[in-house]
C-alpha cells in the first residue's frame, strides 16, 4: 500500500508579475517519506515549483494542497509548521544574538507555549550537535555551522516535510557531507525530504526519487537508476550522470545503472582477470 | 653572436612569474594567521588549481596576488613576495591590476555598473587609456568570453554563468598576464560552470595567461590544472601535479578533499591488489588504463 | 522605479545632456525655495509636470509618490493653517493660544501658505526622480564630473543608486526566508511584533550589504579604481543646440525669478 500523499500539485502554472511563465501545467504527488531531488538548469523552474509547497508562491492556475489543505488562502507562517523550507544562504535569515535565541525565534513568533519552546530548543541543540555553541553569536559560526543552524530553525517548527534549496552549494566536501548527513537523518526519522541540487553524485548517493525539470516542465522522473540510465536524454538537458555511472556505461554495462563506487569496484573486479593483480606474472602480448 | 647571446640568456635563470617566500599574514584583530609560511613559485603560462577545505586561506591567498592584502585589509604580513616583477607590499593596486586580474568570489557583488559595456570598460577608464583603445579592448574581451551583443544589457539581469564570464571580461580588458579566479563556478548550474571553465582554459591555452583557480570541483582540477596547491589550515600542504595529489589518499583524507570518483575507484582497485600501469584522474584516462589492463 | 532610466530613450528629455538636466534641477530647487506665493509655486509645479509628460515617463510612480506623501502633506497643511500668522480671518475655531502663536481663527493666508508649502515639497519630490529616470546613471556621473564634482564622490553617488535594485532583490529573498520561519510581515498584530519582524529583515540586509561592500572594494581596486591618472570616460557628452537653448531658458528663468524676488514679488 502506497504512503499517503503529503503534497499534491494539480495542473500548476505560475506566471511572474513580469509575465514570465516559470512553470507550466505541472501535476505531481509527493508521498510521505519521499526523498526527492529536483535537478535541472537554472531557470528550469525548480525553485519556483518548490516555493509552492509552503505557500511562498501561489499558483496562477491549478492548485496545490498540503496535507489536504489548499495553499491558496493560507499564510506562509501557517504552512511553515507543515513544510519547512531552508534557503541556500543561511546569512539571509540569521539575525539573533545567540544560537539558542535564533532557534527559538520562529516558535516564539507563532506564540508556542514558552516551556515547550525551551524544551524544543534544547532537544534541537542536542540533535544537531550545536549544544556547545548555544550562546555563540550566529555570525561567529563557520559556514557549515551556520547552515546547521538554518536547519535547526526549520526544525523548531516541527514540520513533516523539509525543502532544502541547494544545501551544498558553496560548501567544501566536509561541509557537504555534514549537511547531507543531517538531511539523511531527517529522512530516516520518517520526514519527507525534498532537495534542489546541481550535484549529481549527491543525487545518486542520497535521493530515492529524481525529478528533472526543463523549461518549466517535468522532463524526466524516476528512481536515480531510472533517470541516470538515460544518458542521452540527460545530455540533451545539459546534465551529466555521475562519473561512476558514465564509466560503467562506457565499459559496456547496459543492463543496469551503477551509481555507487563500491558497486563499480565489485563490477570491475568481476570483469578483470586476476592475472593482472600485482605480484603476478603479466602475460606478454 | 646571436647564438651566444641566446645561449647566455638561457643559462641565466629567469625569475619565476610569481614567487612567495615564507609569506605569513594575519587579518587585523585576528589572533592566528590566515596563511602561514607559504612558499611557492609559478612559471609563466601555468594553470594552477588552488584547493583546500573552507577556511583554509584560499581567498586570503588570492587577495595577496594583487596587493589587496595588505594594502586594503591592513593586518600584519611577513615574508617576501613578487608578482610579475611587482611588489604587492609597495606597488599600488592600480599598478598591480595591469598584471593581475582578480575575479573575486560571487560575481554579482563585483558588477556595479549599469551596462555591460560600462562594466568591462571600467578598468581601462580608470587607467586613462584612450577611448578608441578602450572600445577595442572591450569588444575583444566580450568576444573572448562569448558575450558579444550584450553591450547594452544590464549586468544584474544576466544569468549566473554570464555574470561570471562578464567578470572575467572585466579584468581581461586590462590585459593582465595573470588571472586569479576565486570559485568562479561554485554557484553555477552544470552548463554555466562548464562554459566558464572553457573560457578559463582558453585564456590559458590561446592567450598564454597564467591561471590561479580556486575551486571545490575536483573534476575540473583533474581536467584542467597543470599543478595543484593544496592549502589546509593556512599552510601549504602540498604543491604537485594533480595525479600525485589525487592518488595520495592519506593526504586527501587529512585535507578533507574528495578526489574525482574515478580516483576513488582506482584507489580501491589498488587496495585490492591490482597493479595499475598508471593512476588516471579523468574518465578518459581511466578508460585508457582499463583498456591497457584488459589487453595487457 | 529607477530601472525606467535604461529603457525608452526616445523622449526629448532623454536626449538632453546630463549637465543641462542637472542645471535645470538646481534652478528649480533654488526657485522653489525662493518663493512662498502659491501662484509662483504652482507655476513651477506646472513646469515640472510638463517636463514629466514631455519625457513620456509613466504616471504610475507619480501616483505612488503622491499616495505616500498624502499624510505628510496633511500634517504640513494643518500645522501651517493653524500657526501661520494670517490677517484675513475666515472661521473662528477656539480661544487664541498666544504661546504657540495661534490666533483662534483659520486665516486665508494660513491656508494659502500651507498649500504652498505642500506644493513646494511636491515639486522637489518630482524633480529629482525626473532627473534620475531620464538620465542613465553613467551619464549622470559624467555630468557630475564635468560640473567639477570629484569623480570618487560622483561614483559613490551613482553606484549607490545603481545598487538599489539588487538591494530590493535581496530584501525580497530575506523576507521569504523569514516567512518560512513563521515570521509574518503583514499581520495586524502589536507594534512590538511588527518591530521584531522588521529587525529580522534589516539585520541580514545590513550585514549582507556590509559584506558585499568589502567585496566591492576589492573588486573595484582590482580594476584600478582610484589610479592616480586622469580618467577616461567611455561616454562622451556634447551639448546640442537644444541643450544650449534649454540652458539659456533655464538661466533666464532664474534671472527673472531672482529679480522678482528682489523686488518683493512672490512672497507673503
Amino acid at each position: 500500500m502506497p504512503e499517503p500523499v503529503v503534497i499534491q500539485c494539480r495542473e500548476v502554472s505560475f506566471l511572474y508579475p513580469n509575465g514570465v511563465q516559470a512553470i507550466h501545467n505541472i501535476s505531481l504527488s509527493i508521498y510521505r517519506g519521499d526523498y526527492i531531488a529536483f535537478v535541472g538548469q537554472n531557470g528550469s523552474g525548480k525553485t519556483t515549483l518548490v516555493k509552492h509547497f509552503n505557500g511562498l508562491l501561489k499558483p496562477s492556475t491549478g492548485s496545490v494542497t498540503v496535507f489536504g489543505e489548499e495553499t491558496r488562502d493560507k499564510k506562509v507562517s501557517y504552512l511553515s509548521r507543515k513544510v519547512g523550507y531552508v534557503f541556500q544562504n543561511p546569512d539571509d535569515m540569521l539575525f539573533s544574538s545567540n544560537v539558542a535565541d535564533e532557534i527559538a525565534y520562529g516558535p516564539r513568533m507563532l506564540k508556542v507555549d514558552p516551556e515547550l519552546v525551551e524544551a524544543k530548543v534544547e532537544s534541537i541543540l542536542q540533535e544537531l550537535d550545536l549544544k556547545n555553541l548555544r550562546d555563540t553569536h550566529p555570525f561567529a559560526l563557520s559556514l557549515g555551522d551556520r547552515q546547521r543552524l538554518a536547519v535547526a530553525c526549520a526544525l523548531s517548527l516541527d514540520p513533516e516535510v523539509f525543502v532544502f534549496d541547494e544545501p551544498t552549494t558553496g560548501q567544501d566536501f566536509f561541509g557537504s557531507q555534514s549537511i547531507m548527513g543531517l538531511i539523511d537523518e531527517l529522512h530516516q526519522k520518517g520526514k519527507t525530504v525534498i532537495i534542489i541540487t546541481h550535484d549529481m553524485p549527491i543525487v545518486a548517493e542520497h535521493a530515492q526519487r529524481v525529478i528533472v525539470m526543463n523549461k518549466g516542465e517535468i522532463a524526466l522522473e524516476g528512481s536515480p537508476q531510472e533517470v541516470f540510465s538515460q544518458v542521452e536524454k540527460l545530455q540533451s538537458l545539459s546534465l551529466k550522470a555521475p562519473q561512476v555511472t558514465l564509466l560503467a556505461r562506457a565499459l559496456g554495462e547496459s543492463s543496469r545503472t551503477i551509481l555507487h563506487i563500491p558497486e563499480m569496484v565489485d563490477w570491475l573486479q568481476a570483469r578483470f582477470p586476476v592475472t593482472i593483480k600485482s605480484g603476478e606474472e603479466l602475460p606478454h602480448v | 653572436m646571436d647564438i651566444s647571446l641566446s645561449f647566455h640568456l638561457k643559462d641565466k635563470k629567469m625569475p619565476p612569474l610569481i614567487e612567495f617566500q615564507h609569506v605569513t599574514y594575519a587579518y587585523s584583530k585576528a589572533s592566528i594567521p590566515a596563511i602561514k609560511d607559504i612558499s611557492f613559485s609559478v612559471e609563466k603560462g601555468e594553470f594552477i588549481a588552488l584547493i583546500g577545505p573552507s577556511g583554509a586561506g584560499k581567498s586570503t591567498l588570492c587577495y595577496c596576488f594583487n596587493g589587496s592584502i595588505p594594502q586594503l585589509f591592513g593586518g600584519t604580513m611577513s615574508g617576501n613576495l613578487q608578482v610579475a616583477g611587482c611588489d604587492p607590499f609597495q606597488d599600488g593596486t592600480p599598478v598591480l591590476a595591469q598584471h593581475v586580474g582578480l575575479v573575486v568570489q560571487n560575481a554579482r557583488t563585483q558588477l556595479f555598473n549599469v551596462s555591460v559595456i560600462q562594466e568591462v570598460g571600467f578598468g581601462c577608464e580608470n587607467l586613462g587609456l584612450p577611448r578608441e583603445e578602450i572600445l577595442k579592448r572591450v569588444s575583444g574581451a566580450l568576444e573572448f568570453v562569448g558575450l558579444t551583443g550584450f553591450e547594452d544589457r544590464e549586468p544584474g539581469a544576466l544569468s549566473g554563468g554570464q555574470q561570471q564570464r562578464l567578470a572575467i571580461a572585466c579584468v581581461l580588458a586590462m590585459n593582465p598576464e595573470i588571472l586569479v579566479l576565486d570559485e568562479p563556478t561554485s554557484e553555477l548550474d552544470p552548463i554555466g560552470g562548464e562554459q566558464v571553465m572553457e573560457v578559463i582554459a582558453r585564456l590559458n591555452r590561446e592567450l598564454g595567461k597564467t591561471i590561479i583557480l580556486v575551486t571545490h570541483d575536483m573534476d575540473f582540477v583533474a581536467k584542467y590544472a597543470d599543478r595543484v596547491l593544496l592549502l589546509c589550515d593556512g599552510s601549504l600542504f602540498m604543491n604537485d601535479v594533480p595525479q600525485k595529489i589525487f592518488s595520495n589518499f592519506e593526504l586527501l583524507k587529512n585535507a578533507r578533499i574528495r578526489p574525482p570518483q574515478v580516483c576513488e575507484i582506482m584507489h580501491d582497485l589498488k587496495e585490492n591488489g591490482y597493479h595499475l600501469p598508471d593512476f588516471p584522474i579523468t574518465l578518459e584516462g581511466t578508460l585508457q588504463v582499463l583498456k591497457e589492463m584488459q589487453y595487457a | 522605479m529607477f530601472s525606467v532610466s535604461l529603457k525608452s530613450r526616445n523622449s526629448p528629455l532623454q536626449k538632453l545632456d546630463g549637465r543641462t538636466k542637472l542645471i535645470f534641477l538646481a534652478v528649480i530647487f533654488i526657485l522653489v525655495l525662493l518663493f512662498t506665493d502659491l501662484l509662483y509655486i504652482t507655476a513651477l509645479l506646472a513646469l515640472v509636470l510638463a517636463a514629466w509628460f514631455i519625457a513620456k515617463l509613466p504616471t504610475q510612480p507619480l501616483k505612488e509618490m503622491l499616495q505616500f506623501f498624502v499624510w505628510i502633506a496633511v500634517i504640513i497643511l494643518v500645522v501651517q493653517v493653524f500657526f501661520y500668522p494670517g490677517t484675513t480671518n475666515l472661521v473662528h475655531i477656539s480661544k487664541p493660544v498666544p504661546a504657540i502663536g495661534f490666533s483662534g481663527y483659520l486665516t486665508l493666508e494660513g491656508i494659502l501658505f500651507g498649500l504652498a508649502m505642500v506644493l513646494r515639497l511636491v515639486v522637489i519630490m518630482i524633480v529629482a526622480p525626473l532627473m534620475v529616470m531620464t538620465t542613465p546613471l553613467p551619464e549622470l556621473m559624467l555630468a557630475l564630473v564635468k560640473l567639477k564634482i570629484p569623480y570618487k564622490f560622483a561614483f559613490i553617488m551613482t553606484t549607490a543608486l545603481s545598487l538599489l535594485p539588487s538591494i530590493q532583490n535581496r530584501s525580497a529573498i530575506i523576507q521569504q526566508a523569514q516567512l518560512c520561519r513563521g515570521i509574518s510581515y503583514d499581520s495586524g498584530g502589536k507594534f512590538i511584533t511588527k518591530l521584531k519582524a522588521s529587525v529580522s529583515l534589516l539585520i541580514p540586509l545590513i550585514l549582507g550589504a556590509f559584506r558585499d561592500s568589502q567585496t566591492l572594494e576589492v573588486a573595484m581596486n582590482s580594476r584600478a579604481f582610484g589610479a592616480p591618472i586622469k580618467r577616461t570616460f567611455l561616454l562622451e557628452s556634447r551639448f546640442t543646440p537644444v541643450d544650449i537653448l534649454v540652458i539659456a531658458g533655464t538661466f533666464t528663468l532664474l534671472t527673472v525669478g531672482v529679480m522678482l524676488r528682489i523686488r518683493g514679488f512672490g512672497v507673503y
